[in-house]
């Protein structure tokens, strides 16, 4: 039960997390958001293992962007009519505008833990070769992919060395964002000019072992969606449309 | 003009994908603390560090995709770094990858310079922005504000990616790592024209 997150097909969880999205764009009462939210939350605590602590600390800045959005559409929102509930420093709010500002705050809530909930539990190289396998995203492009995703380590490294060696000859440490902002060039252009070498080393490598990026019907690993995934997918969107409908039920609208 | 993709440059905007990958994921930490602050305009000046993936491919590799690609590719991958904005900045990437797409197509992938640049740079801001009114609810506010917003928008898609991808598409002309792409083969030599 803990791991049926964990091993959902990825590509279906990646369908089913991205209609999930666009279609809670279509809602503007505080219901559905709120109680959709709740439903992943639900789903998350019940069917997988995860680390709640980095959670928690991933949610943060969210939970930041969502009170921006909660003001922001309180004092900035489109004048819809509705009676006006109530007034601070000037400003009056209609019952509209504040079931949309709680709306659309939930709906950030809802789409960072939908988001988080996606990050925790897929393997990055799985979901790639998931894509291949399921949805036919080209070999070129999803090996591509994950010859960049392997060089991560590399290319943070080689951004501490070279800001070791500017250093050493005697570029001062930027102390202000500013000076941060203007130095991005500096950093920028070597380390894509370290890409752009180790790009073309790569593909040679790859095209020396005999890559052809043709499409192929037999798999190292193979990657299957199973009736679980289905089960599980169904569950997802038993969970929307529960949230899309009790949220009309209960915003009456 | 449909010249197949090189594995070369796949894995090119596939590696530009994670060095911008790292930038996007400082960009977005720095603007969800604005964000909290000031709402969410706090993006809109920033926005165009988005776009500079999908017009600094382009200008080198010069072929029909080299816009969307690299910047679908820069979201997948930040997607496997367990960016938090999770599975649908793949589609948002993909939109603004054809916006910027779009401006070169219209100039039939035969000029690169700085207007057009900026065309695209502005061109990835109004998809995007399309793209964000309906996902983000921008219709629950209010029409100027959300004027504003947009506006901001696109200054910053000219400004920050088209003049920010020629500059740093120059520069790194300049450091000779890009013989063997178009960028190169060009007569002029440089970006332009």
């Amino acid at each position: 039960m803990r791991r049926l997150l964990h091993d959902m097909n990825p590509s279906v969880k990646f369908i089913i997390v991205t209609v999930s999205m666009l279609t809670m764009a279509f809602f503007f009462n505080p219901w559905t958001p709120l109680l959709f939210w709740i439903g992943i939350l639900a789903l998350q605590v019940t069917m997988s293992r995860i680390n709640w602590k980095l959670w928690a600390l991933m949610m943060l800045p969210f939970t930041l962007g969502a009170i921006g959005y909660l003001w922001t559409t309180l004092v900035f929102g489109a004048d819809t009519g509705g009676e006006v509930i109530g007034s601070f420093a000037g400003i009056e709010v209609t019952d509209q505008q504040w079931a949309h500002a709680w709306s659309l705050t939930f709906r950030v809530m809802a789409f960072s833990t939908l988001s988080l909930l996606f990050a925790f539990t897929t393997n990055p190289v799985t979901f790639v070769m998931s894509l291949m396998q399921q949805l036919k995203v080209p070999p070129k492009i999803a090996y591509g992919t994950m010859v960049g995703y392997q060089f991560l380590p590399v290319l943070k490294d080689e951004l501490t060395q070279i800001r070791q060696a500017q250093r050493l000859r005697g570029i001062s440490r930027d102390r202000h964002w500013w000076q941060r902002v203007a130095g991005t060039r500096r950093l920028l252009i070597p380390m894509l000019a370290g890409a752009v070498r180790k790009a073309e080393r790569a593909a040679f490598a790859m095209e020396a072992r005999g890559f052809t990026g043709e499409r192929r019907a037999e798999f190292y690993k193979p990657i299957e969606v199973s009736g679980r995934d289905y089960v599980l997918g169904g569950v997802f969107l038993i969970v929307l449309t529960v949230s899309c409908v009790g949220g009309i039920w209960l915003g009456g609208s | 003009m449909r010249q197949p993709w090189k594995l070369k440059e796949v894995v090119l905007a596939s590696l530009f994908g994670v060095v911008f990958g790292i930038v996007y994921l400082v960009a977005i930490h720095f603007g969800n603390i604005w964000a909290g602050l000031i709402g969410p305009i706090a993006y809109e000046w920033m926005f165009g560090i988005w776009f500079i993936v999908s017009i600094l491919a382009m200008a080198i590799i010069r072929k029909p995709g080299a816009a969307v690609l690299p910047e679908t590719l820069a979201a997948i991958i930040e997607v496997m770094l367990g960016n938090a904005v999770g599975p649908r900045l793949i589609l948002s990437g993909m939109i603004q990858g054809l916006g910027a797409e779009a401006a070169f197509a219209a100039t039939r992938y035969r000029h690169f310079n700085l207007a057009v640049m900026m065309l695209a740079g502005a061109g990835a801001a109004v998809f995007s922005f399309v793209y964000g009114y309906f996902v983000s609810g921008y219709a629950a506010l209010d029409p100027s504000f959300v004027l504003l917003m947009f506006t901001l928008r696109v200054l910053s898609g000219a400004i920050i990616a088209g003049i920010g991808g020629k500059y740093l598409a120059d520069g790194l002309l300049a450091t000779g790592a890009l013989r063997g792409y178009a960028i190169s083969r060009t007569k002029q030599g440089g970006a332009s024209a």
